[in-house]
């Protein structure tokens, strides 16, 4: 049986629903026979529901709302900036690929990327001399540069193939010297296949 | 990726958004109107960020009221002095004996706001969660990361602090206008 000092001792557990079923009937046995605790149980409810009115009478600004669910949940559903950025940049990219500057550019970073790429090994390979420049005019119409330039030394060999002769001190003469062009020569030398060239260490006029 | 999104999408609106005005009321009393708006952002954006880890058998309510507390500890509290309320007091629980006045009346609103924001911000937290929020003990302690035991003392000496400051602010709203110096801080 509960007297007022146990009952003063749980109020705050008793009002807050707290207290086990037995308990809280013990309780409420004490309460309904005294006068003085049940007014304190009323007091602490109505300082409890007091504090209840005075902090829920405010809400947020509706600003407040649209803005938490715009960093939450409708980030992911408006459409993304980063997307026709990214389109930008890659059109711009693509379409600058035209530009014959650009290109050749990225002709010589292609043609770098390959050699590292590349596993070279040594070679011997036999085939005829031809310009580069005037067989790409022939085949493609391409504007050969040979009047200015000069002509430029490619290796093609029985199979059809055209092979880039790679700049170097021994591939001098058969790069530049024209009246070469149109012989079948030999070259010792290392074989770059996914970039088709070849490095000359020496060769032979056949 | 884009199917959990909205699923996640879907969660969050119907088991977090709808505690934003819960969420905002406790802000409002823990760091006031201004920045009330800020610290519920935070906890929301929070929120979102972790929510793969909210477990739905669980109270929302509660977790949402978790992140704002570590939020507002972070944020807010840390740059603030508080004198810390004393550990050895934490699970004393005295009697009701000596408050109970017939004094309170529903026009009391200002003085109990202001006697509120006096309160040891622990305190407080304590009693908006028990008598605003109506969370159970066992979530208070969770929410506050506290024993059960300290949740009991904080309302106990919480709610008698409070009624004690209303009943100050009361009276000396005409005849006496200062305040007893009992209880000085905020946070």
């Amino acid at each position: 049986m509960m007297d007022c000092k146990d009952i003063r001792e749980i109020l705050d557990l008793y009002v807050d629903g707290e207290l086990s079923p037995e308990a809280t009937v013990q309780a409420e046995t004490h309460l309904a026979e005294c006068v003085p605790c049940r007014s304190a149980v009323a007091r602490l409810n109505r300082l409890r529901q007091i504090v209840k009115t005075t902090v829920g009478q405010y809400q947020p600004m509706p600003q407040l709302v649209d803005r938490v669910r715009q960093s939450t949940i409708s980030r992911w559903r408006r459409p993304r900036t980063w997307v026709p950025v990214a389109a930008t940049v890659l059109l711009i990219a693509v379409m600058s690929l035209f530009a014959p500057q650009i290109r050749g550019a990225v002709a010589n970073g292609l043609e770098v990327a390959a050699f590292h790429l590349d596993d070279s090994r040594a070679t011997v390979m036999e085939g005829k001399l031809l310009c580069r420049d005037c067989l790409l005019k022939e085949e493609y119409g391409y504007h050969a540069m040979c009047p200015t330039r000069g002509h430029h030394g490619s290796l093609q060999t029985r199979d059809g193939k055209i092979w880039h002769i790679l700049d170097g001190e021994a591939s001098e003469e058969l790069i530049h010297n024209s009246k070469l062009l149109g012989r079948t020569v030999r070259i010792h030398g290392r074989c770059f296949r996914r970039a088709s060239s070849i490095e000359v260490d020496s060769y032979e006029v056949l | 990726m884009l199917l959990g999104w909205t699923r996640q999408s879907k969660r969050f609106e119907r088991d977090a958004l709808p505690h934003l005005p819960a969420v905002y009321r406790m802000a409002r009393q823990l760091v006031g109107a201004e920045a009330a708006d800020d610290l519920v952002q935070e906890t929301f954006l929070r929120a979102w960020k972790y929510f793969d880890t909210f477990d739905s058998a669980t109270n929302c309510r509660a977790w949402l009221f978790r992140i704002l507390r570590n939020v507002w500890i972070s944020r807010w509290r840390k740059s603030r002095l508080e004198l810390p309320i004393p550990e050895t007091e934490e699970e004393q629980i005295e009697p009701y004996y000596d408050w109970e006045d017939e004094f309170l009346r529903d026009e009391m609103s200002a003085e109990t706001e202001r006697a509120l924001s006096e309160l040891p911000a622990d305190y407080r937290l304590a009693i908006l969660l028990a008598d605003v929020e109506d969370l159970t003990y066992e979530e208070i302690a969770r929410v506050t990361e506290c024993p059960i035991g300290t949740v009991m003392s904080r309302l106990n000496r919480g709610r008698k602090m409070l009624a004690r400051l209303i009943r100050t602010y009361a009276e000396s709203k005409g005849c006496n206008p200062q305040p007893e110096d009992f209880v000085r801080r905020r946070s």
